[in-house]
C-alpha cells in the first residue's frame, strides 16, 4: 500500500472509528441518563436532555478527530507529509489521543449535569410536584 | 515485529490492565458510597459508567500519544526505558482524571448533603 492510499484509507477509518467511540459512550450512559432526566424533569425534557447528550458525545469525539492537522497549521506541504509514514501513523494516533480527551472532557461535564438533575430532583418544589 | 511496535503494544497491554485493577479496586467502595449518598441507582450506575469510560479514554489516549524512538536492533533496556515512558504518560493521565473525579465526587457529596 503507498503512502497517499495509507493516508485516504487511515483518515477515513480513523474518523469512522472516532464516532463510532462517541456513539458508543453515548449508548453507555444513555440508560441511566435517561432515567434520571425523566426523574428530576418530566419525560418531554428527558428526552431533549437524551438526545444533547448524544448529539454532544458525538460532537466531542469528531471535534476530536478534526482537531488535529496533518499539515500543522500550514508548515508542513503535502508532499512531505506523504512521504513520511511513521508521521501518518503518528497522526492517526494523535487523532484518536485528542477524540478520547475531548470525550474525557465532555463525560466530565455530564458528570455536572446529572449533579445539578440530582440537586434539582431534591428541591422542595420537585417533592412537592412528585407528591402531587 | 519490530521494537516499537513491541513497545507500543506492552504499553497499551500494561494500561489496559492498570485500568482493570483501578476500576475493581475502587468499584464496590464507590458503589456503596454513591448509594449511600445519591439514593438513586440510576445516578450511581451513571457515576460508575462515567468512571469506567474516562479511565479508559485516558489511559489508552495516553498510550496512543506516547512516542517510542526505537531504532531497529534496540536494546532490551532501551525496549524497557521506552515501556516506562509511555507508562508514565498513562499514569499521569490516569491521575489527573482520578483528581478530577475526586473532585466531582466531593462537590456530589456536600451538595446532595446540604440538601438532605
Amino acid at each position: 500500500m503507498s503512502n497517499e492510499h495509507y493516508l485516504i484509507v487511515s483518515y477515513f477509518v480513523v474518523g469512522l472509528v472516532s464516532l463510532c467511540l462517541g456513539i458508543a459512550v453515548y449508548r453507555v450512559l444513555r440508560a441511566p441518563f435517561a432515567t434520571i432526566a425523566e426523574a428530576a424533569t418530566g419525560r418531554l425534557r428527558s428526552r431533549l436532555l437524551t438526545r444533547a447528550l448524544g448529539v454532544f458525545m458525538t460532537l466531542a469525539a469528531v471535534l476530536g478527530f478534526l482537531s488535529v492537522s496533518y499539515t500543522e497549521k500550514g508548515c508542513r506541504s503535502y508532499e512531505a507529509i506523504v512521504k513520511d509514514r511513521a508521521y501518518l501513523v503518528q497522526t492517526n494516533q494523535q487523532q484518536l489521543q485528542r477524540t478520547g480527551d475531548w470525550i474525557v472532557s465532555a463525560v466530565f461535564l455530564w458528570c455536572i449535569v446529572v449533579l445539578i438533575c440530582l440537586l434539582a430532583l431534591r428541591s422542595p418544589t420537585a417533592n412537592h410536584r412528585n407528591k402531587t | 515485529m519490530s521494537p516499537h511496535s513491541i513497545a507500543f503494544l506492552a504499553t497499551l497491554v500494561t494500561s489496559i490492565l492498570i485500568v482493570l485493577l483501578i476500576d475493581r479496586i475502587l468499584r464496590p467502595g464507590l458503589r456503596s458510597l454513591l448509594e449511600q449518598i445519591v439514593a438513586f441507582p440510576a445516578a450511581t450506575e451513571f457515576y460508575l459508567r462515567a468512571l469506567a469510560i474516562v479511565l479508559v479514554c485516558a489511559a489508552i489516549g495516553a498510550a496512543l500519544g506516547s512516542s517510542f524512538d526505537l531504532k531497529d536492533g534496540a536494546r532490551f533496556m532501551e525496549c524497557v526505558w521506552a515501556i516506562a515512558a509511555g507508562l508514565k504518560d498513562v499514569l499521569q493521565n490516569l491521575f489527573v482524571v482520578l483528581l478530577v473525579y475526586v473532585g466531582l465526587i466531593t462537590v456530589l457529596m456536600a451538595a446532595l448533603r446540604r440538601k438532605q
